[in-house]
């Protein structure tokens, strides 16, 4: 038995294990319990899409949130139904032919992050003339020209109404099915010679360049797989909460996003799982900083938004004194677990 | 005339500053050509020129019987023209063996969806990528540290790894911006001798830049050299060292 077909076992190994708990929790975990690893997965997936273009092209991309929000958008009104679409666009009706047409869950996540990607594609040229700064500010306005058209086309989002009563598709399986799809794909694309050239563009452009590496090109790559993934992931964060509006999709998002993968270790897609995983359980667990206190001698009335104070707070530690984050650009590996674990490499 | 590659009359305007002015020089398939001159005299601009760095102000690159001046950088190397870089630009953070892997990439058939998917089309290709990379560490001596990080390597090596990672996107000019600045006279000596086995082993054209005097005289076949964007000389070594204008520029004139 070879390294590469151990590796290979060994994660279908720790997939099914993850499938397990999975069902354990479907059967007896509480619906809060289920929520959280729902929240959890969607973050996963989001991160890690996240993290392909802020990670490991080194690009500094402050607009998921418009992607999340095209997916969302596009994925809630492909999965309603036309009765619905017309109870619930009360001040103006929505155009043809999104008022007819209705396609199953998987097709609409799909059309979603399609959706997404042709977005990304779309303003890919003026971004991608600019680096640095300037590219973060341009992200950042399509961020918030996204919302804002969310707000404004009521003919298409039915604006600040936002769209309720989605079915709630998005259980465990999909959730977490879509995270560990996620994983793979973009581990395997980072891995490969296209993930190289990529982190080649993050080490040195002008080297890259000079290797015969168009630098457009791969980030557009990057930029619409990451575009896909985070579409794909805003129609299983809408079919999850079955309300959006645009308020929900605002910078914030982004920042939290940004929050996790720079916790996690930029570059590192096992950091922007542990960051998602830890955002996801530790936004709930914070929950006690917002709720009146009383500690007898003294009395704090709850503070809503606290914990985004303490999120921050993490984030500056962690910029302070570990700058690469919880994994720095390292990934989990089989290898390096049995060599802790004390396995002796045998013969094969 | 052979139209291997010609430059025609370069010129580069930085707004109101010559930074070279009608360069020409024609390289013959196999020579090895040195580029010298004064700092600030222009030679990393001409190459900045040849490989679309820089688009020049008028002027010509022409590279086997076709016009490529103002091709995009990938371009370049595409068509058989690479470089090395006066100040290292290696991918430190990535191991030797992926630097070099790199540069196979412009080269790749298979597609990133064969790669995301793991379709073994893409597995078959990594290795054949792979395995060549390591045969160019080979080469150059760096095998044993093929999965060190590119940065922690010493400065020599770090230079010769530049020059793996150039001749792994299989040129056929290579361009050399100061390989051997920062080298002691022993390692000088080494490089001299591997460049003039590589041009053999891989029927390389080299032009290059260098301040090393010993190093360029004893390695290279014909000498152009600049001084503030103009072209002052041009000969052989001997020619070269004898010439009053040379002299001049490099040491000012007598009193």
């Amino acid at each position: 038995m070879s390294k590469e077909r151990r590796n290979l076992l060994l994660n279908i190994m720790g997939i099914l294990v993850l499938f397990v708990i999975l069902y354990l929790f479907n059967e007896y975990g509480t619906d809060y319990q289920i929520r959280i690893l729902n929240n959890m997965a969607v973050f996963i997936t989001l991160a890690v899409s996240y993290n392909l273009v802020n990670g490991i092209c080194g690009i500094l991309h402050l607009g998921p949130n418009a992607f999340i929000t095209i997916g969302a958008y596009t994925s809630a009104l492909l999965t309603m139904s036309a009765a619905e679409k017309q109870m619930t666009y009360i001040i103006v009706p929505l155009v043809w032919p999104l008022n007819v047409l209705h396609t199953p869950f998987v097709v609409s996540l799909l059309l979603g992050g399609l959706m997404a990607a042709v977005f990304a594609f779309a303003i890919s040229f003026p971004v991608f003339r600019v680096r640095g700064d300037y590219l973060a500010i341009v992200t950042l306005g399509f961020g918030e020209v996204i919302r804002v058209l969310a707000n404004a086309l009521q003919g298409v989002t039915n604006g600040p109404l936002g769209l309720k009563g989605l079915v709630p598709y998005t259980n465990l399986w999909w959730s977490w099915g879509v995270a560990v799809l996620t994983i793979i794909a973009i581990t395997k694309l980072i891995n490969s010679s296209y993930g190289r050239a990529m982190k080649s563009i993050r080490e040195d452009e002008i080297a890259a360049r000079a290797m015969g590496i168009d630098p457009f090109k791969h980030l557009l790559m990057a930029f619409l797989i990451s575009a896909f993934f985070c579409g794909v992931a805003g129609g299983l964060l809408a079919h999850l909460i079955t309300t959006i509006s645009p308020t929900l999709f605002t910078f914030f998002l982004t920042f939290n996003l940004l929050i996790i993968i720079v916790v996690g270790g930029l570059g590192s897609t096992t950091g922007a799982v542990i960051g998602a995983a830890l955002f996801a359980w530790g936004g709930e667990a914070l929950r006690i900083v917002e709720r009146p206190t009383d500690l007898g001698f003294l009395k704090i009335p709850g503070i809503p938004g606290m914990r985004m104070v303490i999120f921050s707070i993490i984030l500056m530690l962690v910029i302070i004194f570990a700058r690469r984050g919880i994994m720095g650009r390292s990934e989990f590996s089989w290898d390096w677990l049995l060599s802790k674990l004390g396995w002796k490499e045998k013969g094969f | 005339m052979g139209d291997f590659f010609q430059l025609n009359d370069l010129v580069m305007q930085f707004g109101g500053l010559t930074a070279v002015k009608d360069f020409s020089i024609e390289l013959q398939a196999g020579e090895l050509v040195g580029l010298i001159g004064p700092n600030g005299a222009g030679k990393t601009t001409v190459f900045n020129m040849i490989t679309g760095f820089l688009t020049p102000t008028s002027g010509q690159v022409r590279w086997q019987g076709e016009e490529i001046t103002g091709f995009p950088v990938h371009k370049v190397t595409a068509q058989g023209i690479a470089r090395t870089f006066q100040n290292i630009r290696l991918f430190t953070d990535l191991t030797v063996l992926e630097n070099v892997m790199i540069s196979f990439h412009q080269r790749i058939r298979t597609f990133f969806w064969e790669a995301m998917l793991g379709f073994p089309t893409y597995r078959r290709e990594e290795k054949r990528i792979r395995e060549s990379a390591m045969a160019f560490l080979q080469e150059l001596g760096l095998a044993h540290l093929a999965k060190e990080k590119a940065g922690g390597l010493a400065y020599g090596q770090q230079r010769r790894l530049e020059i793996a990672r150039a001749l792994a996107t299989r040129p056929k000019l290579l361009l050399l911006d100061e390989p051997a600045a920062g080298m002691n006279p022993q390692e000088t000596n080494e490089l001299a001798v591997l460049v003039r086995e590589l041009r053999d082993k891989y029927a390389l054209t080299i032009f290059l830049i260098e301040h090393d005097m010993k190093f360029v005289m004893g390695l290279c076949e014909r000498i152009k050299v600049l001084d503030y964007g103009i072209t002052i000389a041009e000969g052989t070594p001997a020619e070269i060292q004898s010439n009053q204008a040379v002299i001049k520029a490099y040491l000012g004139e007598p009193k």
